[in-house]
């Protein structure tokens, strides 16, 4: 703890001598102020900010967006939704934004939406806000088409789990899922996927956190005498299950969510039962640019790159300044929002997600043309919601490790969840 | 110009707000002693209770009765005075920090049980689908938020109305009476377990009304709204204004918020864009230091309670 502290005030002290001798090396006649609400008091959501940070300072050394510099001003959410939506709004009112970079927590990002973003005609992009009822209020048309988020959805998990038992030939499937808004996320819409593969689900069963036993829930599940199971859940409360689940008598056919891609979860179980289970997980695009972003950050932080939501936030940060560029001096929300698929654009010319890039792109955007931006997470495109779609893999545990079964690009992926639909 | 005035009724309207969630505190902790630790709880029932009584039907869980607002927001306030009467006929023979660690644990499970029951409040991932009233005839901008604010005033008048006029009149002095020594009031005839639960519920609908006015402005409440640090945010601020004291209550509630945000807001206008990251955590030092300063400086509060001979012509 006393050591923590040491680093915060090295940290501090050097950040304020930085801040001191750097001069502002380049200067633009004007500034435009972006928002950002992030949890930063949050030992994980401090990267997530210092990324989005990073974005902006490339975007001013290739020359800011027209023409001007941007300046970020962080705000702290306290993971409160109170302090979240009281720091939104004073920066939309006191600071007079059109672009908000935020919420993590989608409990935190609805109320900013709902009460600031969309009166105030504000565009708003989260990093890393996950919940479907976003999708929900975007399909009542109620976003007015201001929310973009870059993290993808819990629907492509649920879809490739929905696929992994559909080319194993299971039938039946019993479904245990972690008792949060994740796991009932994940829960609705992988019982949604079976039944539309044909695949019956004979039982559905909430895991809460914590149990000395999970018999009951197990025997719940076991009742229907399904060909498979299908796990979303947490490493610990996996394991008790799992265990629970094999003694009892429950098939070793599983299919896991990438919670469960842990060593615990393999040790303590044994790898002789995993033999046929099957994990899947959203992957990292087998693309240049997030092998490029990767090499970015490690040249800038000297580390990689690896806490939740990094490559989502710095591809938040860039496409919302791409669409502010796009969108022309003095823009306002929602035509910065409008602008978003012009940045986007799968038939447009690629731009790779850097200083280099950002500079490119002002030339075709100034000429009329539309762009694609490679970023981090790959070529970032949104549905009508303002929702990403990820590629994703298919792996199994081996011996000290685990190993890739399949891997589905983004467009089998969006292929086969429309197949779905 | 307008974004400062806009702000302004923005933060006028949420301070205000727990104001009234802070009044109600101040008469179950300053007029009659009991330690209430679950504010949140009878915040929140408050809060769901107004959005699923007024708010339109959803496919995935109960709620949408549409009702008229009022009426909803009545509602929500006795769904916070139900969960206060079965609370308070179970906890309130206990005293002090028993009282307090029962109904933290109310709070907690208040929080669990909206978490977890889907159907009933749409679960971890909150509950929508309610429609700010009259907003098709005012819009969504300031207008709305201003006439808003003007509802939240009225409503934290009445309230501090009502609360003036309850704890001068007989009953206040019974329940001043209880928190001073129970064993002399039971000893005039009166009875302490009725008067408290009295004092109970009535604190607790009053929660309930800051609740149902908290999910309205936001058009949406999630069990991230109900998480202890809403009960140690109220608490702090009926401490700093002072107990006992309604006016305190309310200049509590205004100071501890204008602190809380203005903390942060000052933060990012005048810290170094590199020491931007650890202004987050600077901010709860802050907070802290306010807080604690105050508890030493002036542990009765700005404005303490004053304590009346209120009979004094019958001597």
């Amino acid at each position: 703890m006393k050591k923590k502290k040491g680093r915060f005030a090295l940290k501090l002290g050097a950040a304020i001598c930085l801040t001191l001798f750097a001069s502002n090396s380049i200067s633009h006649a004007c500034t435009i102020k972006v928002g950002a609400v992030l949890p930063t008091s949050v030992d994980w959501g401090r990267p997530i900010a210092e990324t989005a940070q990073f974005v902006v300072d490339q975007v001013n050394e290739s020359g800011g967006v027209s023409g001007c510099n941007i300046e970020m001003i962080l705000r702290d959410t306290q993971v409160d939704p109170k302090v979240g939506v009281d720091a939104a709004k004073a920066l939309v009112d006191l600071d007079g934004v059109q672009l908000l970079l935020g919420a993590v927590s989608s409990g935190v990002s609805m109320p900013i939406l709902t009460s600031v973003s969309v009166p105030s005609n504000v565009m708003q992009m989260s990093c890393c806000s996950s919940s479907t009822a976003f999708t929900k209020l975007a399909e009542e048309g109620k976003t007015e088409g201001l929310w973009y988020r870059t993290f993808a959805t819990t629907g492509v998990q649920a879809a490739v789990g929905a696929k992994v038992a559909k080319d194993r030939g299971f039938k039946t499937v019993a479904i245990l899922y972690k008792n949060d808004d994740w796991g009932q996320d994940l829960n609705r819409l992988i019982a949604r996927d079976f039944t539309a593969l044909g695949i019956k689900v004979t039982s559905a069963v909430a895991i809460n956190d914590g149990q000395p036993s999970y018999k009951a829930e197990v025997t719940n599940a076991l009742s229907g005498n399904p060909d498979a199971l299908y796990l979303g859940l947490y490493p610990n409360e996996g394991t008790a299950a799992v265990r629970e689940w094999l003694s009892l008598g429950g098939t070793q056919n599983m299919i896991m969510a990438n919670s469960l891609k842990s060593e615990d979860f393999r040790e303590n179980v044994g790898l002789q039962y995993l033999g046929s289970a099957f994990g899947t997980d959203t992957a990292s695009p087998r693309v240049a640019s997030a092998d490029a972003f990767v090499e970015l950050y490690k040249s800038h932080f000297g580390k990689e790159p690896s806490g939740p939501g990094l490559a989502n936030s710095y591809d938040a940060a860039m496409i919302a300044l791409l669409a502010m560029e796009a969108a022309g001096k003095g823009a306002t929300g929602d035509q910065i929002a409008a602008q978003v698929s012009r940045v986007t654009d799968s038939g447009g010319t690629p731009i790779t997600a850097d200083a280099t890039g950002f500079k490119a792109a002002r030339a075709i955007l100034a000429g009329g043309g539309n762009v694609m931006y490679q970023g981090a997470t790959g070529n970032v495109r949104f549905d009508k919601n303002g929702d990403v779609s990820a590629p994703a893999v298919v792996w199994k545990f081996i011996d000290g490790g685990t190993k890739e079964i399949e891997y589905l690009s983004l467009t089998e992926v969006d292929e086969f969840i429309a197949s779905l639909n | 110009m307008i974004g400062i005035l806009s702000y302004i009724v923005f933060f006028t309207t949420v301070a205000s707000i727990l104001a009234i969630a802070v009044l109600g505190l101040n008469l179950q902790w300053g007029n009659t002693g009991l330690f209430n630790g679950g504010v949140v709880a009878f915040f929140g029932a408050g809060a769901y209770g107004t959005l699923l009584l007024g708010g339109t039907p959803q496919p995935d869980h109960i709620a949408g009765f549409e009702l008229f607002y009022p009426i909803a927001l009545i509602g929500g306030m006795a769904v916070a005075g139900i969960l206060a009467w079965l609370v308070g006929i179970l906890t309130l023979k206990m005293r002090h920090d028993y009282l307090a660690i029962s109904t933290f644990g109310v709070a907690v499970a208040f929080e669990n049980l909206m978490r977890n029951a889907e159907w009933l409040g749409g679960g971890a991932k909150g509950l929508r689908g309610f429609e700010r009233p009259f907003r098709e005839s005012l819009g969504d901008g300031f207008l709305y938020n201003l006439i808003f604010l003007i509802v939240v005033l009225l409503c934290l008048l009445g309230t501090y109305r009502f609360l003036e006029t309850l704890v001068s009149s007989p009953f206040g002095r019974q329940l001043r009476a209880i928190r001073e020594d129970e064993k002399a009031a039971r000893s005039l005839g009166k009875s302490p377990a009725r008067i408290r639960l009295t004092a109970f519920v009535t604190g607790s609908v009053i929660m309930g009304l800051a609740g149902g006015l908290y999910g309205t402005f936001y058009a949406f409440v999630s069990p991230q709204d109900v998480l202890p640090t809403l009960t140690f945010q109220i608490w702090a601020m009926l401490i700093v204004g002072g107990a006992g004291n309604n006016k305190g209550a309310v200049l509590g509630a205004f100071l501890i918020w204008a602190a809380w945000t203005f903390s942060g807001w000052a933060l990012s206008r005048f810290a170094p864009v590199e020491a931007q990251l650890y202004t987050g955590s600077i901010q709860y030092v802050l907070i802290g230091l306010v807080i604690v300063t105050m508890l030493l400086w002036r542990p009765q509060g700005l404005l303490p309670e004053r304590l009346v001979v209120s009979q004094s012509g019958l001597s």
